[in-house]
């Protein structure tokens, strides 16, 4: 398993690579330019001025100087629309907001998700599971800015039982964690309810019964752990897009988090910035879908990494 | 279940880091909190070019003069007055022997002379207002051509700690605004000594714009900065250093990020904000109605127009059927602003028939006339005789709006079917990204377009000049001599009044030529309770902070 581990995280700078050329060509060839701000024109003196001090007047200046940086400094290089920043400084502020964001909403889905799928299985055609239902059809079908506006509106603006927006303390974190994990809980619960009724029906549940073990045992002990492996490799890709932030529910709340940055920062054409967050998503999306297989041979001992064609 | 357990474990572990990691930092007792109008791209004086940044650049700088709060007029600042010469061309300032910076320092006429130095071989947004003074243009074309330069030769000249001359090229009636301005705000250069950066091959000096982040920023405003957390608020403080700080009213103060319209107002209704700087227009029509006691709409400082590109040829050489000059007529008569105003943007806009706002310079002295109305039988006759009598298509013209923004549609779709009723004519609609649409009318590859101009200091020129046929922004590709002329007889004009009657004269050309086809001045609104004074609404959207102040 080590051996797996090392090879995959060995791939990672290459893929990595690859990915930083491929998103540079698509922000190098789209029209518009990141120091012409605003309804005015800027003088082109000082549009050439601007270009020549941060390497983006042509092409192979940016690809000459950028990269070198990264390798030699793991620096980024300054944003190139909030210039007193560098694209270092956001990604360590808006980082870690949206990773424990995105933590805490993952883990309200996956909890209330796992609960959900299995109950709706269990009782299925049953109260719960038409509850589940309905569950799975609101989270996955509301889309997050009304889902967010929502929760703002009646828990923060009406009830006043929460702040409205802002970041800092555990109370403000309660809303956007419910509205960033409404989607990834109808998910896992729809993932889990269909693999816990294909389980619930095999031969070996029936037999653990048979040789007298509670239903719950068999159920929360036996079943879960299989029915539990489709919900697993859901998780990696869900835990790269949640844990680097949303744009919707970080705007509605007013949470200095990264997903802002994916849309803002192209809407800017804020090369440097928009590479930044590229690579950072990159990097989480290459670590989780990592930890994903490697869970799998932890969870299913029958699943071995090392074997042909894995 | 044991194993399986290891993953909510695993993720309730690294939430409990990750909690850690992202850290509080909950906000402290401010004296006042708002939200301005978007968050801040630099507060670096020397490259801000938005509301935003140029409303807290006033907090933590002064410059020569400043804004009085209610007039909006120029009054002294941190000179306590100046000497002008009889031909107007020649100021000279004398600073406050009691001006400080907020470390102590005393504000010298070499502040001044460093941050406009800088101005020069840094150049940014505003650079251009610069030009007014003698030689300053030709140091940064020079520089930018990398001919050797001298900021002697530049009319700015400290001849003493205290006197500061400034020499111009002509005499420019609204100087003493312009020193209110935040492109001449000083600089305190030793505290930006470590941020100095200088190319390695051209020995060429800049300062990296991290100098104003806290705690390296010096002011000499009525406010420092003490607190800058990055899309989530800046904390300013009372600068205890300020000559004038007996009548700063507040002791603090926090502006606070917040991007959304809806959490905007709930913020504010709350009372978690007391001002919110800007509300969006897509709920001011609703607040308008309901009679919101807190909403004040008032006049801006800008016309939403179309712009129409009038150069004989396309980019790709095919005749533009816009050259002619009744077709643009016709098509401006044939829109009725009123019913635009009335259905689609209501926020209070007047229907604009000008280019320029005719309220905003009346103060001055600004006197203009109506340009084209809405006259639907005149337009049919101008299109007959442009040649298009039964309407139909025109060549090449299409008319490019705004995408991801509803008014911007709404307003194109209500153009397109005026000019359908009125002048069977049938305009193709196409959406662009804003920054494309800037291309374009940048390269002048569009017919028609929707556009806003706003206005940057207290004189109709910054309207006017626009439209020469040298101007950068002048997106129409319009070249009109006698407009050209009066311009530039209006800058050698030395008395005020005169100068107006020359730019009213040149507007009216403007607004009867039609390179563009005013819609309507837009308005601003900002939303407070009766308990905050002194943000007094103005249609530059200044604001002094020192007079703002909630009163308990």
């Amino acid at each position: 398993m080590l051996r797996v581990a090392a090879w995959r995280l060995a791939q990672f700078p290459l893929i990595m690579a690859v990915l930083y050329l491929i998103t540079f060509v698509f922000v190098w060839v789209a029209p518009g330019d990141p120091f012409q701000r605003g309804e005015k024109q800027i003088d082109p003196i000082a549009l050439e001025a601007l270009r020549e001090r941060f390497h983006a007047d042509r092409w192979y200046e940016f690809l000459t100087y950028y990269p070198w940086q990264i390798l030699r400094h793991g620096d980024f290089g300054p944003s190139l629309q909030y210039r007193e920043w560098s694209v270092n400084d956001i990604l360590k502020s808006a980082l870690p907001i949206s990773v424990t964001l995105g933590l805490f909403a993952l883990t309200i889905a996956l909890v209330l998700g796992v609960l959900v799928g299995t109950t709706a299985a269990v009782h299925r055609g049953g109260l719960s599971d038409t509850f589940s239902l309905a569950v799975v059809l609101i989270g996955i079908s509301l889309p997050s800015f009304i889902s967010a506006a929502i929760l703002l509106a009646v828990f923060g603006g009406k009830l006043k039982w929460f702040p409205i927006g802002g970041w800092g303390s555990f109370s403000q974190m309660v809303l956007p964690g419910l509205a960033l994990s409404l989607a990834p809980m109808a998910y896992i619960a729809r993932l889990t309810r269909v693999s816990m009724i294909d389980v619930l029906s095999s031969d070996y549940v029936r037999t653990a019964r048979a040789k007298g073990l509670s239903r719950s045992m068999v159920i929360w002990k036996h079943c879960l752990r299989n029915a539990f492996l489709p919900v697993l490799s859901y998780l990696g890709p869900a835990a790269a897009t949640t844990l680097t932030g949303s744009f919707v529910v970080e705007k509605v709340f007013s949470i200095p988090g990264l997903g802002q940055h994916f849309v803002n920062s192209i809407q800017n054409r804020d090369r440097t910035l928009i590479l930044g967050t590229v690579m950072v998503f990159a990097l989480f999306l290459l670590t989780f879908n990592l930890l994903v297989d490697l869970s799998y041979s932890l969870i299913d001992p029958r699943v071995d990494l090392q074997a042909k064609g894995t | 279940m044991g194993r399986l357990l290891v993953i909510p474990l695993a993720l309730i572990v690294m939430l409990t880091g990750a909690l850690a990691w992202s850290g509080g930092g909950a906000s402290q007792r401010v004296d006042f909190r708002f939200i301005n109008r978007g968050d801040i791209i630099t507060l670096d004086p020397n490259q801000m070019s938005y509301v935003q940044d140029i409303r807290m650049a006033y907090a933590m700088w002064e410059g020569l003069y400043t804004y009085d709060s209610r007039t909006y007029m120029p009054v002294p600042g941190t000179a306590s007055g100046c000497d002008i010469s009889a031909d107007k061309r020649v100021y000279t300032f004398h600073l406050r022997h009691e001006a400080r910076w907020s470390n102590g320092d005393p504000v010298t006429a070499g502040d001044f002379v460093f941050a406009w130095k800088r101005m020069l071989d840094e150049p940014g947004d505003y650079t251009y207002l610069h030009y007014y003074i003698k030689g300053a243009e030709k140091y940064v074309e020079d520089a930018a051509a990398h001919r050797p330069v001298e900021f002697k030769t530049v009319g700015v000249e400290a001849l003493d700690p205290h006197t500061l001359r400034v020499t111009l090229n002509d005499p420019v009636t609204f100087f003493l605004d312009l020193m209110a301005f935040s492109p001449f705000l000083p600089l305190h250069a030793k505290s930006m000594e470590p941020f100095k950066e200088v190319d390695a091959r051209t020995g060429k000096v800049t300062y990296s714009q991290h100098f104003t982040r806290p705690p390296h920023v010096v002011c000499n405003g009525p406010f420092v900065l003490k607190k800058w957390d990055f899309k989530r608020r800046l904390v300013l403080e009372k600068n205890a250093h300020y000559w004038d700080m007996a009548h700063v009213k507040s002791d603090s103060m926090e502006m606070v990020v917040c991007d959304d319209r809806l959490s905007q107002l709930m913020m504010f209704d709350s009372g978690a904000v007391d001002w919110l700087a800007e509300v969006s227009s897509d709920v001011v029509p609703e607040l308008l109605a309901k009679g919101n006691k807190d909403l004040k709409s008032f006049v801006g400082f800008g016309t939403c127009f179309l712009t129409l590109m009038v150069k004989p040829t396309y980019l790709d050489g095919t005749p533009n059927p816009l050259v002619d000059r009744r077709l643009r007529q016709a098509l401006a008569m044939a829109l009725d602003r009123n019913q635009i105003v009335r259905n689609i943007t209501r926020c209070g806009e007047a229907p604009a028939t000008r280019f320029i706002p005719p309220e905003i310079f009346q103060s001055l002295g600004w006197r203009s006339t109506p340009g084209i109305d809405f006259d639907p039988h005149r337009a049919k006759q101008l299109l007959a005789e442009a040649g298009y009598p039964n309407g139909g298509r025109l060549p090449g013209v299409k008319y490019v709006f705004r995408s991801g923004i509803p008014l911007s549609r709404d307003l194109a779709e209500s153009c397109a079917r005026q000019w359908k009723q009125v002048l069977n004519l049938d305009i193709p609609l196409v959406q662009a990204e804003q920054q494309m649409i800037k291309q374009m009318l940048n390269k002048k590859d569009y017919a028609l377009a929707a556009s806003q101009w706003s206005g940057d200091y207290n004189d109709p020129s910054t309207f006017t000049d626009k439209y020469l046929s040298t101007s950068i922004n002048n997106d129409a590709g319009w070249v009109n001599a006698e407009y050209d002329q009066l311009l530039k007889e209006a800058t050698k004009e030395p008395d005020a009044q005169t100068r107006l009657r020359l730019l009213e004269k040149a507007e009216r050309i403007l607004n009867t030529e039609v390179p563009i086809i005013p819609i309507y001045h837009i308005t601003s609104q900002y939303m407070y309770r009766d308990n905050l004074k002194g943000i007094t609404p103005n249609p530059r959207l200044v604001t002094m902070f020192k007079d703002v102040e909630v009163v308990k």
